[in-house]
């Protein structure tokens, strides 16, 4: 059960420090865009044929913004991480390779070449900048991007583009076999324990939207976008707090329920999980619950609901999916209290509770920042 | 191990992954607290904070390793509650009473 507890602690950074480096970076080029990713889910939800509103003129913009716009803003991003404005230019260059390059949107592809295109340039910089003239800063610095960034965008059509496609084949296929299985449920053994582990945007952002978005294109939406969001589990692990907590975490359990739920801020609950860590497995439980329910009742959504609150929800749920939306968000909550009440019930004998939890909050801070 | 006095503190940054989500979060909660000393709070996502103007770091204990690596002589206080902390509040009163902030 230790392993359930972050890292940080203790002063071993190791592989979850790694994973959460890299998890920050995909996150960061996409999180800053997810207005762009939510005008083009509203897009989608209102005027494909099986939109609200169905409009041929109107829908002609959804390919454009998914296949070129999202994956550009992703790379243009992901650039300027690396190295500011310069990096940004050309990692958006570099992403129109990866973009013809392949038949599917190119996430995956965007989050490569963006900051690698924005890397090599900050390597010819280091080299041109000492020996440029002066009076010739522009000059060099326009034609040193410029033609760096025709190579990087060749280099993304010829190499990136095509890998990356067979990559989301087989990603998607796998996935495809799991729906078709019924084995997707199994999911949430791994994505909820990663989630208290705050991995959370590097699985949703990095693994699970991008087969999404893929799905989402071809077939008008994605059950992918709601094994990591879904708040349902969160919900019913908060609720089972407040109702059977100790007293020092039930006061503060009720706006964490709203800032949860509603604000869609899930880290908030993850710190619940960790100071008792056995409860992962009502997050797995509910977890569970709510994809199979998504998936019998076959919905999914048209984007990915970010953050992962229920309004969000409600608005990139397809005409005619909102019952098998809702009824496994409320199923998934139901099952992970039940499951959670149970366990805080059973360790409440002898009310030793609050003090294990204070011992253990303590033991995490003693070996806290090194 | 690095540390301020907090009567030197006039800037906090809270990280989190994105710099978009709990941190902002949590840095309107502690601007509200700190509104009277005149202390700015800032969010900032953890890979950035080398960018960012502070005396103290504040960030949840699952990413203290990387808010350290990022920023290695700032005081990094790393909190677990992302309501109602402890830490939090005994971040508050230090900056208040202008005693040491040590993340030891």
């Amino acid at each position: 059960m230790a392993n359930f507890i972050p890292a940080g602690d203790g002063g071993h950074t190791g592989w979850r420090a790694a994973v959460q480096k890299l998890g920050g970076n995909l996150a960061g080029m996409v999180i800053p865009n997810i207005g762009a990713f939510i005008a083009w889910g509203l897009l989608t939800a209102l005027f494909i044929p099986t939109g609200w509103l169905p409009n041929e003129q109107l829908s002609s913009m959804v390919g454009p913004m998914i296949i070129n716009l999202l994956p550009i803003l992703i790379g243009y991003t992901g650039g300027r991480l690396v190295h500011g404005q310069r990096g940004a230019v050309i990692g958006a260059v570099a992403t129109v390779g990866v973009i013809v390059g392949a038949d599917i949107p190119m996430f995956l592809g965007a989050m490569i070449i963006g900051p690698l295109a924005a890397w090599i340039l900050k390597k010819i910089d280091a080299v041109l900048d000492p020996v440029t003239p002066p009076g010739f800063e522009m000059l060099i610095g326009n034609f040193s991007l410029g033609i760096a960034g025709l190579l990087m965008a060749i280099l993304g059509y010829l190499g990136i583009g095509p890998t990356v496609n067979a990559l989301s084949d087989v990603l998607g296929r796998g996935v495809q076999a799991l729906i078709d299985t019924g084995l997707l449920p199994l999911a949430s053994i791994l994505v909820e324990p990663a989630k208290i582990l705050f991995l959370n945007n590097a699985i949703n952002h990095g693994v699970l939207a991008p087969i999404g978005v893929v799905q989402a294109e071809e077939m008008g939406k994605s059950i992918m976008f709601m094994l990591e969001t879904n708040p349902g589990p969160g919900l019913g692990i908060l609720v089972a707090f407040w109702l059977a907590g100790n007293t020092a975490l039930r006061g503060s359990a009720p706006g964490a329920i709203i800032i949860h739920f509603l604000g869609g801020i899930h880290e908030i609950y993850f710190p619940y999980v960790l100071l008792r860590p056995v409860l992962v497995l009502a997050a797995i439980a509910g977890g569970a619950t709510g994809v199979a329910t998504f998936l019998v009742t076959g919905v999914g959504l048209v984007a990915t609901p970010s953050p992962g609150s229920i309004f969000a929800y409600l608005a990139v749920t397809p005409p005619g999916n909102h019952f098998g939306v809702l009824l496994g968000i409320l199923l998934s909550a139901t099952v992970s209290f039940l499951v959670a009440w149970t366990i805080l019930k059973a360790s409440k004998a002898g009310d030793d509770d609050l003090e294990a939890a204070k011992a253990k909050s303590a033991a995490m801070k003693t070996g806290g920042a090194q | 191990m690095a540390s301020v006095s907090g009567a030197d503190v006039k800037h906090v940054v809270v990280a989190c992954e994105a710099g978009m989500g709990s941190s902002v979060m949590v840095a309107k909660m502690l601007a509200k607290q700190l509104k009277a000393q005149g202390v700015s709070v800032t969010h900032s996502p953890v890979n950035q904070l080398a960018d960012t103007q502070h005396e103290v770091v504040l960030v949840h204990r699952s990413l203290a390793a990387n808010a350290k690596n990022a920023v290695p002589n700032s005081p990094v206080i790393a909190f677990d509650m992302f309501l109602g902390d402890l830490r939090i509040a005994q971040l508050v009163n230090e900056i208040k009473e202008g005693s040491v902030i040590s993340d030891d």
